[in-house]
């Protein structure tokens, strides 16, 4: 018999008379900062604006910040449904299980499939945004701007990452707080001496901050739906801050506390940063340098050499960030194997590092594959068909999540007011959101003229005209390269799930679940034991 | 429940190494032996459940191999195992001190040092900060 732990108290012998399974060593309990750092830092900041202020400029135009700003809310809705799935027993959920005890095994191997989709489609952002800013870094301006040496540099990048994740390599918590706290420092002082010198000097295009930046209204549903897809790229990750938090030192006042400082801090830097990046040469210089924003912007606002802090600042925010993409995706393919949803080869454990190991390496490889792959099919545009799909992904599972909450807690929703606000109407708005968000957008990149790609088609034989609900879907001459791998990588999981269920019956046969109570653990969901090591 | 003599275990040569000579030592001591195996998900990125589960088993598994392999080595000794939540340093420093452990043993990586210095080396940061001896047992040469 094998003493283990599950939270706190003294070896062996507990005065608490714990249940059978028993109580060990105190686990790392986290603090409000390692909470709160792991939160931000999972959502990269940096490298999110980076990535996306651009695209989200081209949708929304001067009004990018009240898209920032309204994209927030859907995330902290669902944010209530990862806090309260994780509640009930943190240490039987991911997307993938919450889903499939709430809505069925189905739904569940999907929103898994999502996650794993979704992390995959922005490993060519990371990985091209990695190595366009390295060689900037070292003002190798010509080899940043080959689409050779930036892609060699993006594959080393997902290398290396994937090796580190591999090896089980993690920084100090101390480091991680020194690294992330840098990067903040570094987007305020960017974004302060932008708005000062805009009222103190004279800058091309430069224009002064106006409230109405900040007002959604004035854009159409169509217009905000759309941005607010590219937008709730910057919010993902944050979820993390809410679920770690099970484990946090008084569990009880922590989690509420981190998730709400973290909250501040990025609604706090995103628009700050957002406005002043489009007052200092307008909306139309991001447009225009959409793929290298604050590199473009960094050299004219903060000036050579002290530019390169801001792009030191996207590097470590990426290397976060891939990090925080290779965990989770080796994790839930693992969470899938264990389960009996997918190949018992990926729920396998490294012997030596104790890592997922067979998961990660081969979600590295496929990111390799892809990222290369995307490079030689949409070329210039890797960047914007990237982050443009990544919408499409988040959305979905996020969504799935929030549905996943609401049924799950069904029969408790109804017994305070408190619980039908935060477990029931928070998630399911959310979920609403994101799933009206995924529809319009199906629309408005059913026209290729729509996509960042220039106009760029892929099936160009497919063409077809129809009118839905008074929305009209055009596809003419091809397929947006945006909703080819937006949704249809999502879609492709379905056949995949088709295939499975066929040799592999055993997972689907689940009946679905619904708690009793908040405080309730579930059942394990496991249906049998596979081998764990290699 | 003190002077234990605790024992980090995982399964590797230099840790079946050591355990040979912590039964000896238990035995020399006439004290309890406590094998611990620790591992902690990094909560970077989130979806730790299914993950610590499965390390809760390998941990398990690795752990029923060592208490049998002791009592096969010496009946007289008694062996109790511990799986923990936390970091490999941090599990044995805990339960050194909660059993106010004699020693503490484990087994050396065999790794060269700079390797040791960049994957970090559970020996080389238990001597720094261990309250009590730390016993390092070398890996059989191959």
């Amino acid at each position: 018999m094998t003493t283990t732990t599950a939270d706190s108290g003294e070896l062996g012998s507990s005065p608490t008379g714990e249940a059978a399974g028993g109580k060990g060593l105190k686990t790392g309990a986290l603090g409000l900062v390692s909470s709160l750092v792991i939160g931000v830092a999972s959502t990269a900041p940096a490298y999110s604006l980076a990535a996306s202020l651009g695209f989200v400029t081209l949708v929304a135009f001067k009004y990018s910040p009240a898209v920032m700003l309204v994209a927030f809310v859907p995330m902290l809705f669902i944010a209530a449904a990862y806090f309260y799935l994780n509640h009930a027993d943190p240490d039987c959920g991911t997307t993938f299980t919450w889903v499939t005890r709430a809505i069925g095994p189905r739904t569940g191997w999907m929103s898994g499939w999502g996650i794993l989709v979704t992390d995959l489609v922005v490993m060519p952002s990371l990985a091209s945004i990695a190595g366009y800013y390295s060689f900037t870094l070292f003002n190798a301006n010509g080899l940043a701007n080959s689409t050779f040496w930036v892609t060699f540099v993006g594959v080393a990048w997902i290398i290396v990452m994937t090796a580190i994740c591999y090896i089980g390599i993690e920084l100090s918590a101390f480091t991680q707080v020194l690294l992330l706290g840098a990067e903040l420092i570094i987007l305020t002082i960017f974004a302060a001496v932008a708005l000062i010198r805009v009222y103190t000097q004279h800058i091309t295009h430069s224009i002064r901050p106006e409230w109405v930046w900040l007002d959604p209204f004035k854009l159409s549903i169509s217009t905000l739906s759309v941005g607010m897809l590219t937008a709730v790229f910057i919010y993902w990750g944050w979820d993390t801050a809410v679920t770690v938090n099970e484990e946090s030192k008084d569990a009880k006042r922590t989690p509420g506390i981190a998730a709400l400082l973290s909250t501040l801090v990025l609604l706090a830097i995103y628009l700050i940063v957002s406005i002043a990046a489009q007052s200092f040469h307008g909306p139309g210089f991001l447009t225009n340098n959409s793929s290298d924003i604050l590199n473009a912007l960094g050299h004219d606002v903060l000036g050579s050499p002290w530019d390169k802090l801001l792009i030191i600042a996207v590097l470590t925010s990426a290397s976060a960030s891939t990090q925080t993409t290779i965990l989770p995706a080796a994790r839930s393919s693992l969470s899938m194997a264990v389960h009996k949803a997918f190949p018992p080869r990926f729920g396998s454990i490294n012997s030596k590092f104790l890592s997922p190991g067979f998961s990660t390496l081969v979600f590295g490889a496929v990111a390799v594959a892809w990222y290369i792959g995307l490079t030689i099919l949409s070329p210039g545009v890797v960047l914007a068909n990237s982050i443009l799909a990544l919408g499409f992904g988040i959305s979905f599972y996020y969504g799935m999540t929030g549905f996943a909450c609401v049924i799950y807690y069904r029969r408790i929703l109804f017994k305070s007011v408190k619980n039908f606000v935060f477990i029931g109407l928070a998630p399911l708005i959310g979920g609403l959101m994101l799933a009206a968000m995924f529809v319009i957008s199906i629309f408005y990149y059913s026209n290729p003229a729509n996509s960042a790609s220039g106009g760029q088609a892929w099936f160009k034989f497919i063409s077809f005209n129809v009118h839905v609900l008074g929305l009209h879907l055009y596809v003419t001459k091809g397929v947006s390269p945006i909703l080819v791998i937006g949704v249809g990588l999502l879609l492709i999981g379905f056949p995949l799930m088709l295939l499975w269920r066929l040799k592999h019956a055993d997972f689907f046969r689940r009946s679905r679940e619904a708690a009793v109570s908040l405080e309730a653990s579930a059942p394990p969901l496991t249906l049998g034991v596979i081998p764990v090591t290699d | 429940m003190a002077g234990d003599i605790i024992l980090g275990y995982d399964g590797s040569e230099g840790s079946k190494a050591a355990l040979r000579v912590a039964v000896a030592v238990a035995k020399a001591f006439d004290a309890p032996l406590t094998v611990v195996f620790g591992y902690e998900p990094n909560p970077m990125g989130g979806e730790t459940a299914d993950y610590k589960n499965q390390l809760e088993k390998i941990g398990t598994d690795h752990l029923d191999a060592a208490v049998s392999e002791a009592k096969a080595i010496d009946p007289s000794v008694a062996t109790e195992p511990i799986v923990a939540a936390l970091r490999p340093v941090e599990s044995l420093l805990q339960a050194s001190l909660e059993r106010e452990a004699r020693v503490i043993v484990v087994g050396g990586s065999g790794e060269r040092p700079i390797v040791g210095a960049i994957l970090g080396s559970v020996p080389h940061k238990l001597l720094h900060r261990s309250t009590v001896p730390v016993l390092v047992v070398p890996a059989p040469e191959d």
